[in-house]
């Protein structure tokens, strides 16, 4: 079992649901996060013109939507391809996917644990 | 690679961030969080506040660099009071940059 992370742009969330539940990836969890990468930020000087490279920040942390999915070993790599298609733009800040373990997962309502409870 | 979740007070983050930033780590996600630690929150006369407000930092690091980063956070971090925060680290299978798909920091 395993947990993708994945920051992504505000304005890609629906689309990436959508496409997810085309899929057959239903669950996930949403939050809204801030984030930077290694642009630290936006830095936008007097003349409006973006220059990652002056110090004058304008914004330190950006707005970003945060989904996790907890998914079965087999769904990883589909899961985080389909991601990447939805959310590539091929500009600075399309976000970031983090894979990482998870030992277990239990069903509230049954009790379920395991694969069976995702 | 790690990933380092740093829950601490909101006053410090510009502290923390600026800190962390000048030793060459930049990349975050800062998410807004509520919690309570051993102290069960906090009493003030008969109010309770057992939801304190704090900021969650997560940063994702090559293994090598972690005990240097959680050492940074906790010296910016770090005013002595009950209310300071906590890190946990758990391990990072695989990471990617959407834009151009590679994997890796």
């Amino acid at each position: 079992m395993k947990e993708v992370i994945a920051v992504l742009r505000m304005n890609k969330i629906q689309q990436t649901k959508d496409a997810l539940a085309e899929a057959g990836y239903t669950c996930l969890t949403a939050n809204l996060v801030y984030g930077r990468g290694k642009q630290k930020g936006l830095y936008i000087n007097p003349l409006g013109n973006i220059t990652p490279d002056d110090k004058r920040a304008a914004i330190r942390f950006l707005p970003k939507r945060m989904l996790t999915l907890v998914v079965d070993d087999a769904s990883v790599s589909p899961v985080v391809d389909l991601i990447m298609q939805t959310n590539r733009t091929g500009m600075i800040g399309d976000g970031r996917i983090f894979v990482c373990p998870m030992n277990d997962a239990v069903r509230v309502r049954t009790g379920e644990r395991g694969n069976d409870a995702l | 690679m790690q990933l380092i979740r740093a829950i601490i007070r909101p006053e410090k983050v510009d502290e923390v961030v600026d800190s962390l930033d000048a030793k060459g780590f930049s990349a975050f996600t800062r998410i807004d969080v509520f919690g309570r630690g051993k102290q069960k929150g906090i009493q003030i006369g008969p109010t309770v506040y057992d939801e304190l407000a704090k900021v969650m930092l997560m940063i994702a690091v090559n293994n090598e660099d972690s005990d240097e980063i959680v050492r940074i956070i906790e010296e910016s971090a770090r005013t002595g009071s009950f209310g300071d925060g906590k890190i946990f680290i758990g391990p990072v299978d695989e990471a990617y940059t959407i834009r151009t798909g590679e994997m890796g920091l």
